[in-house]
């Protein structure tokens, strides 16, 4: 064998690099395979929380803000638990952000309510004195995009099996469902339904009037979004 | 002694001349400057005749031993025992990588993790040796940093809520605050029976469910701090029987209205809450010490 190789230089690279590869595959594809898998409590997106995402990456959110605890007890003590590879298995793409112009979001959810963000988002600095983030009063009357929303929820579930309509485990020992509906009209129906539940905490009388009317607002997708981050 | 061992004697003698011309003078009575002097010498003497040996070697050894199969173009290659060195080299990486593999990797490899949690297992140690006994002031300073991080987001630096987007904590209740709560009951702070709503609200006075006017007069009673008569029967009649008759509350029964206590700020902490303004989350991140101190800061807030 060794001296067949020996003569055949180009199978001898690949013998070589199998034999280096192997201890990187044997220390990396296990852990990374392990890693991967969606942390128990992970949910997909539902159809108002993802146009909300939509509104969060067209609005380059992560421009500024990060969705990336990383192990410090600083920013633990600040954001709460360190992020696991395993919590971002239905983020298309990541939003990890490489930039802190503004605090990070990965777990905005557990800390901040919808009726703060409806105040932050028409006027950050009369919420947080010193604030630079502009206001994003456009959210308030542009409309969301449900329909792509609804067009990615089936593509992964499709493409990616992503686990819609399945018990999901939760971390107290529950079972969850995230719900696709069958067509666009039913995915509508349901946003619409999330939606009235979040304008209800809101104070904004031309939002709640467009939610009244079968319309859902960016701003309400967004902090369906801003919600569901935990 | 031929030519080249003559030579290996004289450069040796030159490094080390040059050695002490260098540092000599810096030698004083520093044993481990000696140390390292003997340990120059060595090195220069062992490095010169090792490499004489080797000169002397490819001068004077002829090819010979056995050649292997193999030949490229005419050019063969003799076939050579592997030098002892080599192999107990060899052997001995073969059970280090088995240690490595077995143990070595999985049970000592450095982890981020790993030191992040020693990082706040430390971090803690201290803290709560630093924070073991702490006075009153020390309390309150402690949860006034904390609310800044925490609380000012929503309740403003100040404390008043910013314009009522948040629940103003320099005073206790506010009269919407009160009127909310009354016709709609409360029931998130974990006590074990939540407050009713208005229709189960009597009056013991006069033994109806509490009226639109009595609701007015006992809001702008418990707002105003509970001074005055304008109210206060229908407080005596309705509010009294769980929250007391100072409005200081009952242990399981009912918190105070009358003032915020330590108590109290931990049970929002603990549960969150949502009224006339809005929602507050939960916050069960923070250590037991930090609740205590924001439970102090807020009671004096509105003192």
């Amino acid at each position: 064998m060794f001296h067949w190789l020996e003569k055949h230089p180009f199978f001898f690279a690949v013998a070589v690099f199998v034999v280096i590869s192997f201890a990187g595959l044997i220390e990396i594809l296990p852990n990374f395979a392990q890693a991967s898998q969606p942390v128990v409590g992970t949910k997909p997106y539902s159809t108002l929380e993802l146009a909300g995402r939509h509104v969060y990456i067209k609005n380059s959110c992560n421009a500024c803000h990060s969705q990336l605890v990383r192990p410090f007890k600083s920013e633990t003590d600040r954001y709460g638990h360190y992020s696991l590879s395993g919590e971002y298995a239905y983020d298309r793409p990541f939003l990890w952000g490489s930039k802190r112009t503004g605090p990070d979001l990965m777990r905005v959810g557990n800390y901040r309510t919808t009726d703060w963000h409806e105040n932050h988002m028409k006027d950050p600095a009369a919420v947080v004195p010193g604030s630079i983030m502009p206001a994003y009063r456009w959210l308030f009357k542009n409309t969301a995009d449900i329909d792509t929303a609804y067009a990615e929820q089936v593509t992964v579930n499709k493409v990616f099996a992503v686990p819609y309509n399945a018990e999901i485990p939760m971390a107290d020992g529950s079972k969850s469902t995230v719900k696709l509906a069958a067509t666009l009209e039913e995915a509508h129906a349901d946003a619409l339904e999330e939606a009235k539940a979040i304008a209800a905490d809101m104070k904004d009388q031309d939002v709640k009037d467009a939610v009244a009317a079968g319309q859902i607002p960016e701003i309400v997708a967004l902090i369906a979004y801003m919600n569901s981050l935990k | 002694m031929n030519k080249l061992m003559v030579f290996g004697v004289v450069f040796v003698a030159a490094l080390l001349g040059l050695t002490w011309v260098i540092a000599g003078g810096q030698m004083g009575d520093d044993i481990v400057n000696k140390l390292a002097m003997l340990g120059a010498v060595a090195t220069a003497t062992i490095a010169i005749f090792v490499a004489l040996k080797y000169i002397r070697q490819m001068q004077t050894d002829k090819a010979s031993g056995k050649l292997a199969d193999e030949n490229w173009d005419g050019i063969g290659e003799y076939k050579n025992e592997l030098p002892f060195g080599w192999a107990v080299i060899f052997l001995g990486l073969n059970i280090w990588a088995i240690w490595y593999f077995l143990a070595g990797y999985p049970v000592n490899a450095y982890s981020q993790i790993g030191e992040y949690n020693e990082d706040v297992a430390a971090h803690d140690a201290k803290f709560e040796a630093q924070h073991a006994n702490m006075d009153e002031e020390t309390l309150k300073e402690m949860g006034g940093s904390i609310f800044i991080v925490q609380c000012a987001p929503c309740h403003g630096l100040q404390a008043d809520g910013i314009d009522g987007k948040a629940a103003n904590l320099t005073v206790r209740l506010e009269e919407k605050t009160i009127k909310h709560v009354i016709n709609n009951g409360q029931g998130m702070l974990g006590y074990p029976a939540p407050m009713p709503d208005r229709n189960g609200l009597m009056n013991m006075n006069t033994n109806a469910l509490i009226t639109d006017a009595e609701i007015d007069a006992v809001a702008k009673y418990v707002a105003g701090g509970m001074k005055g008569t304008e109210g206060a029967d229908v407080f005596a009649g309705t509010c009294a029987a769980c929250h007391g008759p100072d409005g200081k509350g009952m242990e399981m029964v009912a918190p105070s209205i009358a003032d915020f206590n330590p108590t109290l700020v931990a049970d929002v902490l603990k549960h969150g809450k949502k009224g006339a303004i809005g929602a507050m989350p939960a916050f069960n991140n923070l250590t037991e010490v930090q609740v205590k101190a924001l439970g102090a800061y807020v009671t004096d807030l509105s003192k």
